[in-house]
């Protein structure tokens, strides 16, 4: 039990940053619960906030919210139900209400000063287009993209361009994709082993795998090594698109189409 | 000829993310309070109300619909929608009839108001439009998106619900943890009925709608408040509005969310349902007109605030709070199961503790009975989960 105390209180920890912006909430927490005469806001902005943290850190809450079948990795989110900001703006309002200007340059000033930009967030940058994903995904997927609508290709992609590529296009399926690039969830894909888990593809392994897997296309940077030419392997260079190389297997492609010909002619 | 379509495109966002809402918001209008028949408050209900009507629409559809689910889910949704904007619009033309019409005081409270004010109000403006331009000129890596969005993606393209591994377009067993929380498939379906890309519209539109909507409801906390204090009102705002773009301390907060993964039904949930829910009990209830200092007052005394801030007949019109939260209770499912049960813990704890202010009982039992709808949802969701619910393959 003390144990899953101390791991809610790390989570806590992890949410608050324990940076000043959740000392200047919890200033202004004090500040209402000692001047607050209203006793609705007491109720949602000073008793309610103590009682769900009591509730969050309470270990039989953490069993409870694991047994009823959701996510544990989820369970900070209890803390959404606080609300910090509101807390913290309306303290920083009531404490400066005879001085609304003085307040809003001494609150807007501690807030810049003790919070963190989100936008210098290293996950934000400037979007290429309207997709917001990158352009090169966009003209690799146009590509390769199979002409008749009903159709679908299979490409091996670079982890780089993953998570994108069918955020564009629902006809492309992938033989692996984000599940392989987080480890903690211990997946295991033959294609991903023989494409990422060496530094030097081993491009009969690749084939192999990738032929298992029916891909017809296998996208790789050109700075990415392979013990031979894979136009040596078999494979067709048909484009190479920002630095990427886009090679298609003729004997996977000669299979997938021998499928769609067979069901064309079933219908 | 591409102007012209981007132009329809553009309108047909609009009618679908803003109008059509926005009129079935009208409908909740007539069981409200004079103070909360305004525009933003119609625009906040509406969403509710569409989501309400989206998870009782779509989670038939996702269970049942094997094949071509979401041409089923348009033509289903499309008639409620719109049957249900229309009866705002009636609804609203019926109550301007009987002398009760829509608020503006949103408006006059920026415009009425000193200089001072208002140049507070235009920086307020100003960091708000702020943040839609970034929300719109950048862009924002989340993994999640590889999962959640390409079921909107999928939906369009391949015209199937939750029976498709996202990450890898094989065909997999319904989704059961996620086959509830029809978000993407909401932003699919605006982006189909305007021939728009769902990617499109998560990334681009959907934070357009949404930022402003989560203002509108910090705006009406605000307003309850600073009821007493209206001047403070702007101040208020300028430094939630901060404090969103500053709350960036970890990867965690709502306020990283809110900015960073605004299309995401978890940030929904963060930044609407929750907030949502504490306004509902803010509007509720009366400020405390004299206080002992902890909060406690005496129960005639809390009628007698209450007469000062409305004609006797507003004093009963909790109803439509009443059933905006027992909404808001079923339509967070469509954001994620775990939104349901928050807001359900929410209504209930409030629901506890303003039955003790207002020394009535009436208070908790309304409060468990909104948390109804969310209750069913929880339940089926623990049926799939748990496999005791087998539905067609």
């Amino acid at each position: 039990m003390f144990g899953i105390f101390m791991e809610s209180l790390v989570i806590f920890k992890l949410y608050t940053g324990l940076k000043f912006l959740f000392l200047l909430t919890l200033f202004s927490w004090i500040f209402l619960l000692v001047k607050e005469k209203d006793s609705r806001v007491r109720i949602l902005l000073v008793y309610a906030p103590i009682i769900i943290v009591i509730l969050f850190l309470f270990p039989m809450s953490r069993k409870t919210f694991v047994a009823i079948g959701l996510d544990g990795e989820t369970y900070y989110r209890i803390l959404w139900t606080i609300p910090m900001g509101v807390i913290a703006v309306y303290g920083i309002c009531r404490l400066f209400e005879k001085y609304k200007k003085i307040g809003l340059v001494v609150g807007a000033a501690l807030i810049v000063l003790c919070g963190s930009f989100v936008y210098q967030s290293g996950y934000i940058s400037k979007a290429e287009n309207l997709y917001h994903i990158p352009n090169t995904v966009i003209k690799i997927c146009d590509r390769i993209r199979p002409d008749n609508p009903d159709a679908r290709v299979s490409a091996v992609m670079p982890p780089e361009l993953i998570h994108f590529v069918r955020q564009y296009d629902a006809s492309i399926n992938m033989p692996y994709g984000r599940e392989m690039l987080v480890e903690r969830w211990g997946y295991y894909n033959a294609v991903y082993e023989a494409m990422e888990k060496t530094e030097v593809v081993d491009m009969e392994n690749l084939l192999e795998a990738t032929r298992a897997d029916y891909c017809q296309y296998i996208v790789m940077h050109q700075s990415k090594q392979t013990d031979k030419d894979p136009a040596e392997c078999g494979l067709t260079l048909v484009d190479e698109i920002d630095g990427y190389r886009i090679y298609e297997d003729p004997v996977t492609a000669q299979t997938v189409e021998g499928w769609q010909k067979y069901y064309e002619d079933g219908e | 000829m591409g102007t012209m379509m981007t132009v329809w495109k553009i309108l047909g966002l609009i009618l679908w993310l803003a109008a059509v809402p926005f009129c079935m918001g009208l409908i909740i209008m007539p069981c409200l309070k004079k103070k909360l028949r305004t525009p933003g408050t119609a625009l906040v209900s509406g969403y509710i109300l569409m989501f309400t009507m989206l998870e009782l629409v779509g989670i038939p559809v996702v269970l049942l619909a094997v094949y071509n689910g979401f041409t089923i889910f348009i033509k289903c949704f499309t008639p409620v929608i719109i049957l249900s904007a229309l009866l705002g619009v009636w609804a609203v033309r019926r109550m301007a009839k009987n002398g009760y019409e829509l608020n503006f005081s949103m408006t006059s409270a920026i415009w009425d108001t000193s200089l001072e004010e208002k140049i507070m109000w235009i920086l307020f403006v100003g960091l708000v439009g702020f943040q839609l331009y970034m929300a719109f000129t950048r862009a924002s890596f989340d993994g999640d998106d590889a999962y959640y969005g390409v079921h909107g993606v999928i939906a369009q393209q391949v015209d199937t619900l939750y029976r498709v591994n996202p990450y890898t377009g094989r065909s997999a067993p319904l989704d059961v943890r996620h086959a509830l929380a029809l978000f993407p498939i909401w932003e699919a379906y605006a982006g189909s009925m305007s021939g728009v890309h769902a990617t499109i519209v998560s990334h681009s539109v959907v934070p357009l709608i949404l930022i402003p909507i989560t203002y509108i409801l910090y705006f009406r906390i605000g307003k309850e408040l600073f009821e007493k204090r209206k001047g403070l009102l702007p101040v208020f705002m300028i430094l939630i509005a901060l404090w969103q773009m500053f709350g960036y301390v970890s990867l965690f907060t709502t306020e990283t969310f809110f900015l960073t993964r605004t299309w995401q039904g978890k940030s929904f949930a963060g930044n609407f349902v929750i907030p949502a829910v504490i306004w509902i009990f803010l509007s509720m209830f009366d400020p405390t007109k004299e206080g002992d200092g902890l909060g406690r007052i005496k129960y005639g005394e809390v009628r007698r605030a209450s007469e000062v801030y409305g004609r006797p007949e507003e004093k009963s019109k909790n109803t439509g709070l009443w059933l905006m939260l027992a909404c808001l209770n079923f339509a967070g499912g469509a954001s994620s199961s775990l939104a349901i049960l928050l807001s359900c813990l929410m209504t209930a704890g409030f629901g506890l503790l303003f039955a003790f202010r207002e020394k009535s009982f009436a208070v908790l039992v309304k409060a468990v009975l909104t948390c109804v709808p969310g209750g069913i949802y929880v339940l089926l969701y623990v049926a799939l989960t748990h496999g005791i619910l087998v539905l067609p393959a």
